[in-house]
């Protein structure tokens, strides 16, 4: 067995049956193995590496499990790393596999040789370069077992072209243990830490859990939930933790933050009790964290030491695995009344007034998203860009019992299509719907390829409002208006484009036709894309 | 304040570099780090010193807890840990200055190592703190070159 047989050896011993990718010389021997295995191993060619890396994200996220992406050498692997540096900001399970050159030209600057453990160093969890062929059923163990342990995330494994085509010197065996020293994640929660924890949620009266997106990652929304109703906690949300719970559940009280809702930020300014959970108190949520640890008292819970007292100083910290903190504190003595709190904060909620106005022209995005989100399935996957696009989708987005996925950390725009795809091939039975400006969708309208020949059902949703929508808001309120580089003009012709790839076209240029182009474009059974103009006055503040 | 890290790493290409880029791409300041195998050949010890506010000073612990490659950290303290660094410093001299430098040297506990017609060259080993202050005392010589190992420590008992 050579070392590109024994590396698809691996990927089937982690269960993996789908992969996305792009071969090219460096990764040849790989994709031969690949060959043989077709059955077992399907391989999805997208049309640049840095979709598969999205699409793998798309598909970990839905599998909750890593997800695989190939490249080449060079070029090929440069190009996937946006969507390492993606995953790593929102810490998703990724195996990114790229071809190098052979070991023996290793720095010497050949053709397609790129240093891709020294470029991605800061957007991985952690590397390798493969420089022995018996190495690679423990590299590739170890490799899963990080991404998807701890605070997962994104590894790298780079592997010569050589090493792929060498002889293993001893028959294939996929290790059961792993022997790591230097990497033991803490899971279970420090005692006394935690019997400080429910003594101060015994204290607080107005007790509030703020759940990022770790909340989601860790597989946590269960047990929070419980935890929520069993104790009458109330809980907000960052824009990566939407989809803890549902929308409409009596104790949520939104997303925080900047672009988030006025209540929930409220809400976090009258709590006693803060409670972060698996959330990084990031600038977009956070903007001033260094108020609320003077104010209140903060129990910041995550899996990540060193994402504690990065931003702020929490009065108590408790590093471990949500499920198992979690699990623990539902069982605990817990006694707290919140009726009044929870008084207050649906007064809050309720007298809230949304200042914002909004053009009569066009289709009003807010509505868009509300009602598209309603019509949805109840279980659907709902993937939003990045732009305007995406603080709307946050913002109005009403969840049911289906995901909510978007690049919160990094920003990437571009990522829903691809990610769309993933998401889709992950569970092909459920509605996924990829919502994007004009400007994210021509970021990545390349992978309509994908779509079209791999027969992917999603339905992509445009926002056409003709600019770059966010910056151009940015421009208006903070530079008077010099619109710079933000115009996008009418194209493509989206109806064009759909024809070019087999995909069904829908429109709406109306608040008045909206809803009845939506059943139709969620109704369709294939791909499609729905346009919906926007007016490019509309603003997310 | 002070941070020494003493820190036992993989002994495997590009964990030095790992290091030293968590430093550079968080903004962590190192005074001096200071790497070596032990005992075991495939286990490095490295002695990092940063001068930071006591938060960025946890931060750089959990960061370097972090990293896959790295087995231990601990934190020294100045006070119950031994601390040396060794320089190797060139200065220039005259039949003037000759003699007073061959008597801070003597002073000082340094080590002459080699004389040519217009330079000396001293070897220190010491505290930190001592090493800088017999650096500031040979500038009025006029020196030529400088060496220094950074700092290594070790926990008393």
């Amino acid at each position: 067995m050579n070392g590109a047989q024994a590396m698809v050896e691996c990927l089937k011993a982690e269960g993996v049956t789908k992969i996305f990718g792009i071969p090219g010389v460096a990764i040849a021997p790989f994709y031969e193995a690949l060959y043989e295995n077709r059955q077992q191993i399907e391989h999805v060619l997208v049309r640049q590496e840095q979709a598969a890396g999205h699409a793998a994200s798309g598909y970990a996220r839905i599998t909750r499990k890593p997800a695989v992406c190939v490249t080449s050498s060079g070029p090929g692997a440069t190009n996937l790393i946006t969507a390492l540096a993606t995953a790593n900001a929102d810490s998703i399970p990724l195996i990114a596999i790229t071809g190098q050159v052979d070991s023996s030209l290793l720095g010497h600057d050949v053709f397609q040789e790129a240093d891709m453990r020294g470029a991605t160093e800061s957007f991985v969890k952690y590397s390798y370069l493969v420089k022995n062929v018996n190495d690679i059923p423990r590299i590739f163990r170890e490799a899963f077992h990080v991404a998807s342990t701890g605070r997962t995330g994104p590894v790298l494994i780079d592997i010569p072209c050589d090493v792929q085509r060498m002889e293993l010197s001893k028959a294939f065996s996929y290790p059961e243990e792993i022997r790591m020293r230097g990497y033991k994640p803490s899971v279970m929660g420090n005692g006394q830490q935690m019997t400080k924890v429910i003594a101060a949620i015994n204290r607080a009266k107005r007790p509030l859990i703020c759940a990022g997106g770790g909340v989601i990652l860790g597989n946590g929304e269960e047990v929070i939930r419980a935890f929520c109703e069993k104790n009458r906690i109330p809980l907000v949300s960052t824009m990566m933790g939407i989809g803890t719970v549902a929308k409409a559940h009596p104790l949520y009280f939104g997303m925080l933050g900047n672009n988030g809702k006025p209540y929930a930020n409220k809400a976090v300014a009258n709590a006693d009790l803060l409670m972060i959970v698996g959330a990084r108190v990031a600038d977009r949520a956070v903007p001033k964290p260094e108020k609320l640890e003077r104010r209140l008292t903060v129990i910041h819970i995550d899996i990540d030491s060193a994402e504690i007292g990065k931003m702020l100083g929490p009065t108590i910290p408790l590093v471990g695995d949500i499920r198992h903190i979690f699990g623990a504190l539902l069982d605990a003595q817990i006694h707290v009344d919140t009726k009044e709190w929870l008084e207050e904060l649906e007064n809050f909620k309720h007298t809230t007034v949304d200042h914002r106005v909004f053009s009569d022209r066009l289709v009003n995005p807010m509505t868009l998203v509300q009602t598209l989100s309603e019509k949805m399935d109840d279980d659907a996957v709902y993937v939003a860009d990045v732009g305007q696009n995406q603080l709307w989708s946050a913002d109005n987005y009403v969840m049911k019992n289906g995901r909510f996925l978007t690049t919160g950390g990094m920003g990437t725009m571009g990522y829903s299509i691809p990610a769309a795809i993933g998401a889709k091939l992950a569970e092909p039975s459920r509605q996924v719907v990829a919502v994007c400006g004009d400007g994210a969708f021509q970021m990545s309208m390349f992978e309509l390829a994908t779509i079209a020949v791999n027969k992917v059902a999603v339905k992509i949703l445009v926002l056409r409002n003709e600019y770059l929508g966010l910056v151009r808001e940015h421009q208006e309120k903070v530079y008077e208006g010099h619109y710079s580089g933000v115009q996008l003009y009418a194209y493509p012709h989206f109806d064009k484009l759909a024809g070019a790839y087999d995909m069904a076209y829908f429109h709406s240029d109306s608040n008045d036709t909206l809803e009845e182009e939506l059943d139709r474009f969620l109704a369709c059974p294939k791909a499609a894309i729905m346009v919906c103009d926007i007016d490019s006055a509309n603003n997310t503040k | 304040m002070k941070g020494i890290f003493s820190v036992l790493v993989e002994n495997k290409d590009g964990v030095l570099s790992q290091i030293a880029g968590l430093f550079s791409r968080r903004g962590f300041n190192i005074d001096s780090l200071a790497v070596g195998e032990t005992d075991k050949h495939d286990i490095s010890s490295m002695t990092i010193v940063s001068t930071a506010d006591q938060r960025t000073i946890d931060q750089i612990e959990k960061h370097l807890n972090k990293k896959l490659d790295v087995i231990k950290v601990r934190r020294l303290e100045e006070a119950k840990a031994v601390s040396l660094e060794m320089m190797l410093i060139k200065v220039s001299y005259t039949a003037q200055t000759r003699s007073s430098l061959i008597e801070l040297c003597s002073v000082m506990g340094a080590k002459i190592m080699h004389i040519s017609a217009k330079s000396i060259m001293i070897e220190i080993h010491n505290t930190p703190d001592v090493v800088r202050e017999f650096l500031e005392l040979l500038k009025s010589f006029g020196i030529l070159e400088v060496q220094r190992t950074g700092t290594i420590s070790m926990a008393k008992g």
